[in-house]
């Protein structure tokens, strides 16, 4: 849809992450999957080779396998500002799923939806922002052009 | 339905039948379901009565280990708490109270079933002490010409429950803390996060304790102006006060420049001279309210709340507070 139809946010991090010190913002991830169906093979796979090295490198993320007799096997992220995001993983593979958990890995809990600017600033002018009295003569009559 | 009807009055319903409500008969059959619209409407109609569920919180719901979540809190965090002291840090006394109600409904034996748990009064307490102790300590320190009661407003905004209870949500206090109540009220979650801050400094000490404060209350101040904190009702005479006090010539206001004097949007700019030099100038749609906008500017000037001030730099270790120690301390 247009611009002013679908939501959009401004470039922002949850609690000013990364000026202090940089926090994982994953706090949880949940893998959802069939024993037996054949869309969670990619699943299977990865939790054989992959989840634990990734488990390891990043502590801070409590990781839970949860097989349950379901036909379509989902990634649940849970972030630290409450945000909850699922992902269905049928039929992928698992250097795919690797990627795809690295990806919300990295990513803030904030929705991925239109970002007005790439740019943000906190201390947007050193000098003082420009208002149309900066750089005029000092003088108490009406505003009016000046004489050059 | 007439056999549906005779059916039900017999009261046995034979193998594929099953009665939901008064105009629901399920029949378990391949195609498709006659049952189906019925049935989903009914659900809609109880829904739309009872409105949306209560909030359950994360404990309750599927894949939440206690112990695991302690653990990857304190990695997340890069700190290294002791476990037994965090996890006595997030249990409030409320809880323990409705705990043990609870089991007294159940009918338990008391001494069999005591619970162990200490509660977090103490841990709260010294953090609440040393987090006041550091806030005002590092504002002093960087504002060093902010008076008493600038500073104690300052400390007092960043450790009131609004500043707390969103950084303690954003940190996943909120889901590891043990209440009676769920959503957690704030001035318990402001209680607990104080518990966790308690806890840090006993288990890693006050430096370490001392950076995470810097870094997660400290960056809260970082787009708010001081006198968003701190209500100063009299701008002018708070001026007046500060300049005798440093000896410098009392403040006198003239209007600077004026336009649209008789439109619905005036606008002034006074300018405050001491001594015959600028000190501050301030726009405002009154006289009035010019001068004081002016006092204002000229106060953020003097104590070096400016709005383009130096950020502070979250990179070093913070030696300016405490005594430079031989050790390199790793820059966070």
């Amino acid at each position: 849809m247009t611009a002013r139809g679908t939501p959009s946010r401004f470039l922002q991090s949850v609690l000013h992450n990364g000026v202090g010190r940089y926090v994982c913002q994953l706090k949880r991830i949940s893998l959802i999957f069939s024993k037996k169906g054949q869309g969670s093979l990619g699943v299977r796979d990865f939790i054989e080779e992959g989840v634990v090295d990734f488990a390891k490198n990043n502590s801070g993320t409590v990781v839970y396998i949860s097989p349950q007799s379901c036909r379509i096997p989902k990634i649940v992220a849970e972030y630290l500002n409450g945000n909850v995001k699922e992902e269905t993983v049928t039929n992928k593979t698992s250097q795919e799923i690797a990627e795809l958990i690295t990806k919300l890995s990295n990513q803030s809990g904030l929705d991925i939806i239109r970002i007005r600017k790439p740019f943000h600033t906190d201390s947007p002018s050193i000098q003082g922002q420009w208002h149309p009295f900066t750089n005029r003569p000092l003088s108490i009559d009406p505003v009016g052009p000046q004489a050059k | 339905m007439a056999a549906c009807r005779a059916l039900v009055s017999r009261a046995v319903l034979p193998l594929h039948y099953h009665h939901v409500c008064r105009g629901v008969m399920l029949t378990h059959i391949r195609e498709k379901k006659r049952w189906m619209k019925a049935y989903t409407l009914i659900m809609e109609r109880k829904r739309k009565m009872e409105g949306p569920p209560p909030p359950k919180p994360r404990s309750q719901q599927p894949n939440f280990d206690y112990h695991a979540e302690v653990e990857a809190f304190s990695a997340r965090l890069q700190e290294s708490f002791s476990l037994e002291l965090l996890k006595t840090a997030f249990v409030n006394v409320c809880y323990l109270r409705s705990e043990e109600e609870r089991r007294r409904a159940l009918g338990l034996d008391l001494e069999t079933t005591t619970l162990n748990l200490k509660d977090n009064g103490e841990l709260c307490v010294h953090g609440q002490q040393f987090t006041k102790a550091f806030l005002s300590d590092w504002c002093r320190g960087s504002f060093p010409s902010l008076p008493q009661e600038g500073v104690a407003a300052i400390v007092g905004h960043l450790t009131g429950s609004e500043v707390m209870c969103h950084v303690a949500r954003n940190l996943a206090v909120e889901d590891l803390t043990m209440s009676a109540e769920f959503p957690v009220p704030d001035e318990i979650l402001q209680g607990t996060f104080f518990a966790v801050i308690g806890a840090l400094e006993q288990s890693s000490g006050s430096v370490r304790a001392g950076l995470f404060i810097r870094d997660f209350l400290v960056t809260q101040l970082i787009v708010k102006d001081l006198f968003d904190m701190w209500k100063v009702v009299d701008p002018m005479g708070l001026l007046v006060k500060e300049l005798t006090c440093k000896g410098i010539a009392l403040p006198e206001p003239r209007l600077i420049r004026s336009a649209g004097a008789s439109t619905v949007l005036p606008l002034y700019f006074v300018g405050l001279y001491s001594d015959r030099k600028l000190l501050a100038q301030g726009p405002g749609e009154t006289v009035l309210a010019a001068e004081e906008e002016a006092a204002r500017v000229a106060l953020r000037k003097l104590y070096g709340f400016t709005e383009n001030r130096r950020p502070w730099d979250y990179t070093a270790p913070h030696e300016q507070l405490q005594k430079p120690s031989a050790q390199a301390l790793t820059s966070e």
